[in-house]
């Protein structure tokens, strides 16, 4: 009986007419997918993308070259160098991040005592030379003026959980 | 020697230590910020509480507890980690969170023991005091808001470097660690207190801000900068020596080191020798190293081997001078000379050129008689040992030569051979003094030695050493003190002129009248370089000097961190030091050198490896192969009595911060020497 | 010169005329056929399907066309080049030329000819030549394999598609494609026999190389298989070819059992529509249970391809044939017999 029946659906092509009938409903369904450079989906507020360093509102580095992000990164894509500015404040005189290294973890932002290095909500910066993604200290400070206030805003929404 | 219990544990400890040093030996580790064992206790920073019994129910602070017989020590208890606790919590009170600012940061006693025993948050939410910053020179910076008075720094200053320049102002809120008339820290071991300096108050101003201690790679070697050899530890981030710290050897530094050892190491980077040059049409001009080479063969091969001369410096390991001496010798020449600042020293009796005493051995010492040398330049770290040798022993310290303040009372007692001779014939009353003191020594410096009496003087010393028995059993109180770190090795090989060889002084003037046609100079910069005269000069060496200046061919040799060699102290240690970093550019080791140039003279050595040189320099004198240890010299004859000058003794060494190529370099050591030594050392820091 | 003109010049710039208006529309197709497959298959996994280039992408096969005619033309250095270059314009020609006997409406044909049915056959069977001769040609490993594969999955199917023809013909009584569109104006073949409408479906998907057959070309086994080594036109004729075939498949299928132009009922509404559109409907349907099954089935393994087709094809369209003629000739239902 068994038997029979299993052949009575192979042979009225029972499973292939469900599969079939499966796919044509998806058909009709409403489509998940965005119309992207145009429409973006919703990024969470601690997203990991480009990287910036951050400025104080006025205007001052928040960097202070304490070399904890480049301690941290794990696939060591971060080189510092640092020395006394004139006002004998600690800056860095390099910092580097090689875009082609990093993997995105975010630890550096999280090892970061004064928020300088984040990681932005920008993830469309493609390049067209491999040399444009070693990133240097100016590349990141202008990052970090351009998506200062969604960066903000990232920040102030995840705060609470932090 | 009575018995303690700590923690259950007895064990049997000396007389006289305190309950924090029991603990140690019996194995547990006390938290202590002020405690240090080469200071005095101040007990201040109470971070070592423990708890005792019997004795009063409380805490009490170990570092200051003299061990009782049958005193129970208890150092993990709640009583004492509550203390502890509490402890850390007030010292975190008004320390700032800067840490990710501060160059202490990673290596930080304060930072590991808050790790270890302090809370995890605070509960202080009154504002912080802030402290203004102190000019302590241009070799430590001060952020005195981070300090927390453990006073090491001030008892450094006061008891080791003998300059209480340091002190400790006000009251509670108020208390502040100061210069008092912010003045320089004017001492060569001021750097030290970065060292002591528990927390990110003193850090190290040249070095601010470059890197982390998590960067560097640490390489153990040897300071050569003075003759002392100290133990360092060079560190190091790829090709760049960072910064120089001291490490512990009880023999020879304790675990000081002085500031130029410490800072000149800035110049390893600055004019550099990376690339041969080979003087065409009277300028230098860059070169390959098969054509400084092949410029080398021509001139040996149109000389003869006793119209060729070599000169080694200061700074040379002894496995390159080894090399040279036995191309020299293959190339016939005799004319081989290690001493280039001309000092009268034998290389047949050890004895005659060492520091027999021992640099630890000075400690002991009851009565020193200082012969045309001032230690303090020369060599601090062997100054400490004298001041110690007075503060502690109470000896009487006197010196023939040189006035100068030592940090420790000297009788100066003339200042030429007159005093010398008037000793070392028993007429002078400190002869007396001499011959009652249980372990008297005399130190002779280069002062008295580099000079043309020189031999004679030297046989003066010999005569006051045997007239004042100062070699008696077990003691030997004739010392000399080095100013260049490869003078002994080079006297232990017999880097000297042969049988009818010319010395330094022979060679300079034998090329300035045409005798000798070719001169090779071993890192040697501290000649009379206008009157080598018309002679071929090869300079091998680390840095653009007064050698490379005049030299015809530049070969580009290696600093000390940059190979491996062997350095023979003042005392006669053999020690070896590492190599930290590749040398720059084409540079290559020295004995490397010597041996690829012998190949093209035609004279090899059959050196394949280091090892080689060392098996062969071990075959030629023993004493190479105990390495880190002292090979106690016989005391034969020497000495050639002979008509000493009228002269007075002079320190060889005018400007403590700038002895050698090196340092010479270094701008750090400028600073120190605008700061120091130009006589600007009262320069108020708010002078700026 | 008259006479001339009229006698052969005329029909042969007629016939040309003619030839284009069904190539033109036909290539139209194929190049939306395209658009389609992208479109329907996105639909079906939730995508969107080409969107960007024009309104809903509609210029996306213009796009393609003119991306692949501008790319370089790689012949590898191994090939043989005249058949290398001769395979592709093999398989599309041969697409094209099926087209000349099938009737999209009443005596809308080139070529009327009585044995249709067996032209369409033999020309859909000679499609495998082009592949063969672009897998040998390409003297490369992949290309090889799916030639092969291609081949003997091609002699396979074609087995049970004739005897699926077999059972129409006997229906019909006649090889003329017009007369078997005809034969159906009471009830289209489908119903009555419908395995082996069914039988003929799944047999055109192995003769286009299809879904879930597509074997020849695995891109996971044979990175595509005979065109591996094409590029450009070469690739395009290829790729026009494959789904010109597919048209041609459809348009079989169509004529032989959903009763080709003819309305699904005789009335009004209806008849007023031209049989051209109903064609062109039935076409579109049946491609789109092309594009339907791909969204919906994955590939078969080369052992279960075989089997199916000459173990349970091959013996059921045997079968049918018997039972078609048997009942023919038991209840006396001659073609021309009943009508």
């Amino acid at each position: 009986m068994a038997m029979l029946d299993r052949n009575a659906r192979s042979l009225l092509l029972l499973e292939i007419a469900a599969g079939m009938w499966l796919t044509l409903k998806y058909f009709f369904k409403p489509k998940v997918t965005i119309n992207y450079p145009y429409e973006k989906g919703p990024i969470s507020p601690r997203f990991r993308g480009e990287h910036a360093l951050r400025r104080y509102p006025n205007g001052e580095e928040r960097c202070i070259a304490c070399k904890l992000c480049e301690a941290i990164c794990p696939a060591q894509a971060i080189t510092i160098e640092a020395e006394p500015r004139d006002d004998g404040s600690r800056r860095t005189t390099r910092y580097d991040i090689d875009m082609t290294k990093c993997i995105y973890c975010g630890f550096c932002q999280e090892a970061c005592p004064v928020d300088a290095i984040v990681e932005g909500p920008n993830f469309e910066f493609a390049t067209e030379t491999r040399e444009e993604l070693l990133y240097d200290k100016e590349k990141l400070l202008v990052n970090g003026d351009r998506w200062e206030s969604e960066i903000a805003a990232g920040l102030s929404a995840d705060a609470p959980y932090r | 020697m009575p018995k303690v219990t700590v923690d259950g544990v007895e064990i049997e400890v000396p007389d006289g230590v305190t309950a924090l040093q029991a603990c140690e030996m019996a194995g547990k580790e006390i938290p202590r910020f002020c405690y240090h064992e080469r200071l005095s206790v101040a007990g201040n920073c109470r971070m070592c509480l423990v708890e005792v019994s019997p004795g009063p129910p409380k805490p009490a602070a170990s570092c200051a507890l003299p061990i009782n017989e049958g005193m129970e020590i208890k150092t993990d208890t709640e009583m004492v980690r509550n203390a502890r606790n509490g402890v850390m919590e007030f010292l975190l009170i008004n320390h700032p969170l800067d840490c990710p600012i501060c160059d202490q940061g990673g290596e930080c006693d304060l930072q590991d023991q808050a790790m270890a025993y302090g809370r995890d948050g605070s509960r202080f939410h009154e504002h912080k005091r802030a402290v203004k910053d102190k000019h302590m020179g241009p070799l430590v910076k001060t952020i005195m808001t981070r300090c927390i008075h453990c006073t090491r720094c001030v008892r450094f200053a006061t008891e080791i470097a003998g300059v209480p320049e340091l002190g400790l102002l006000g009251r509670g809120e108020h208390a502040e660690i100061t210069t008092y008339l912010e003045k320089s820290l004017d001492s060569e071991l001021s750097a030290n207190v970065i060292d002591l300096c528990p927390v990110g108050a003193l850090t190290s101003k040249p070095y601010a801000f470059v890197s982390r201690p998590w960067e560097l790679e640490r390489t153990e070697s040897i300071d050569v900068l003075d003759a002392v050899g100290a133990a360092i530890r060079v560190d190091s981030r790829q090709t760049e020596v960072l910064r120089v710290l001291p490490r512990l050897n009880e023999d020879v530094n304790e675990e000081w080191l002085g500031d130029k050892s410490r800072y000149a190491c800035d110049a390893l980077t600055r004019q550099r020798l990376d690339r041969p040059y080979v003087r065409r049409d009277g300028k230098l001009q860059e070169a390959s190293w098969d054509e400084a080479f092949a410029a080398i063969a021509d001139k040996v091969k149109a000389s003869s081997g006793d119209r060729i001369a070599a000169i080694a410096g200061d700074l040379c390991d002894t496995e390159s001078m080894f090399a040279l001496k036995q191309l020299m010798g293959a190339l016939g020449s005799s004319n081989i000379d290690c001493r280039q600042d001309g000092a009268k020293l034998p290389a047949g009796s050890r004895a005659a050129y060492l520091m027999n005493t021992g640099i630890a051995g000075l400690e002991d010492t009851d009565a020193v008689l200082l012969v045309g040398t001032n230690p303090r330049w020369e060599a601090p770290l062997v100054n400490t040992r004298l001041r110690k040798a007075w503060l502690q022993g109470g000896a009487i310290i006197a010196s023939v030569g040189p006035q100068t303040d030592m940090s420790y009372p000297v009788d100066n007692l003339g200042a030429g051979p007159d005093t010398l001779k008037s000793i070392a014939d028993g007429l002078h009353p400190f002869a007396e003094t001499l011959r009652n003191a249980e372990r008297p020594a005399v130190i002779v410096g280069m002062g008295a030695l580099a000079r043309d009496d020189g031999a004679a003087v030297l046989a003066a010393v010999r005569a006051l050493a045997d007239s004042c028995n100062l070699v008696r059993d077990g003691w030997n109180g004739f010392n000399v003190l080095h100013t260049a770190a490869a003078r002994v090795g080079g006297l232990d090989i017999g880097f000297v002129p042969g049988e009818g060889g010319r010395d330094v002084a022979g060679i300079v003037s034998g090329a300035g009248a045409g005798e000798i046609d070719m001169v090779f100079l071993l890192g040697a910069d501290e000649i009379d370089m206008s009157g080598l005269g018309d002679a071929f000069v090869v300079y091998q060496g680390h840095h653009g000097d007064a050698g490379a200046h005049r030299a015809d061919v530049i070969l580009p040799g290696a600093a000390y961190t940059e190979k491996n060699g062997t350095y023979v102290n003042t005392e006669g240690r053999v020690q070896l030091a590492r190599q930290a970093v590749q040398p720059p550019g084409d540079a290559r080791g020295d004995w490397a050198i010597v041996r690829a140039l012998s190949g093209v003279l035609g004279a090899g050595l059959d050196y394949v490896a280091l090892g080689d040189v060392r098996a062969a320099m071990v075959a030629a004198n023993p004493i190479f192969d105990n390495v880190d240890q002292v090979t106690a010299a016989d005391w034969d004859d020497f000495g050639e009595p002979g008509e000493m000058g009228t002269d007075s003794f002079e320190s060889p060494v005018d400007n403590y911060y700038m002895t050698d190529p090196i340092s010479r370099a270094s701008e750090t050591m400028a600073e120190c020497t605008r700061e120091f030594v130009a006589g600007d050392g009262g320069r108020a820091g708010t002078d700026g | 010169m008259v006479e001339f003109w009229w006698s052969y010049a005329w029909p042969t710039i007629w016939i040309v005329i003619q030839i284009l208006f069904i190539v033109v529309p036909l290539l139209i197709v194929v190049a939306y056929l395209t658009y389609a497959e992208r479109k329907v298959i996105g639909l079906m996994q939730l995508r969107m399907g080409p969107n960007v280039v024009g309104p809903f992408g509609l210029f996306q096969p213009f796009a393609d066309a003119l991306k692949l005619m501008t790319k370089e033309l790689i012949i590898p250095t191994g090939a043989n080049r005249v058949v290398f270059l001769l395979a592709p314009m093999l398989t599309f020609i041969l697409a094209m030329v099926g087209w000349a006997v099938i009737p999209v409406d009443e005596g809308w044909v080139l070529s009327d000819i009585n044995v249709g049915v067996l032209y369409l056959f033999a020309i859909s069977s000679l499609g495998v030549y082009g592949i063969i001769m672009a897998g040998w040609a390409s003297n490369s490993k992949y290309p090889f394999l799916g030639a092969l594969r291609s081949a003997a999955q091609m002699v396979s199917y074609e087995v049970s598609i004739g005897f699926v023809i077999i059972t129409v013909l006997l229906a019909v009584g006649s090889l003329n494609l017009t007369d078997i569109v005809l034969a159906q104006q009471d009830v289209w073949f489908f119903i009555p026999l419908l395995p082996m409408f069914i039988v003929f479906v799944i047999s055109a998907l192995a003769e286009t190389n299809r879904a879930p057959f597509d074997l020849p070309e695995a891109e996971a086994e044979l990175v595509t298989g005979y065109n591996v080594e094409y590029s450009a036109m070469a690739f395009a004729l290829f790729f026009l070819g494959e789904y010109a075939n597919m048209v041609l498949m459809s348009g079989m299928t169509v004529i032989l059992f959903l009763g080709g132009w003819l309305p699904p009922l005789d009335i009004a509404i209806f008849n007023w529509v031209p049989g051209i559109i109903w064609f062109a409907l039935k076409v579109s349907a049946m491609l789109f249970v092309f594009l339907w099954v791909r969204a919906t089935l994955p590939r078969y393994r080369y052992d279960q391809l075989m089997r199916l087709g000459w173990k349970v094809f091959l013996p059921a369209s045997l079968l049918w044939v018997v039972v078609t003629a048997g009942a023919i000739v038991v209840f006396d239902w001659y073609p021309g017999v009943v009508n």
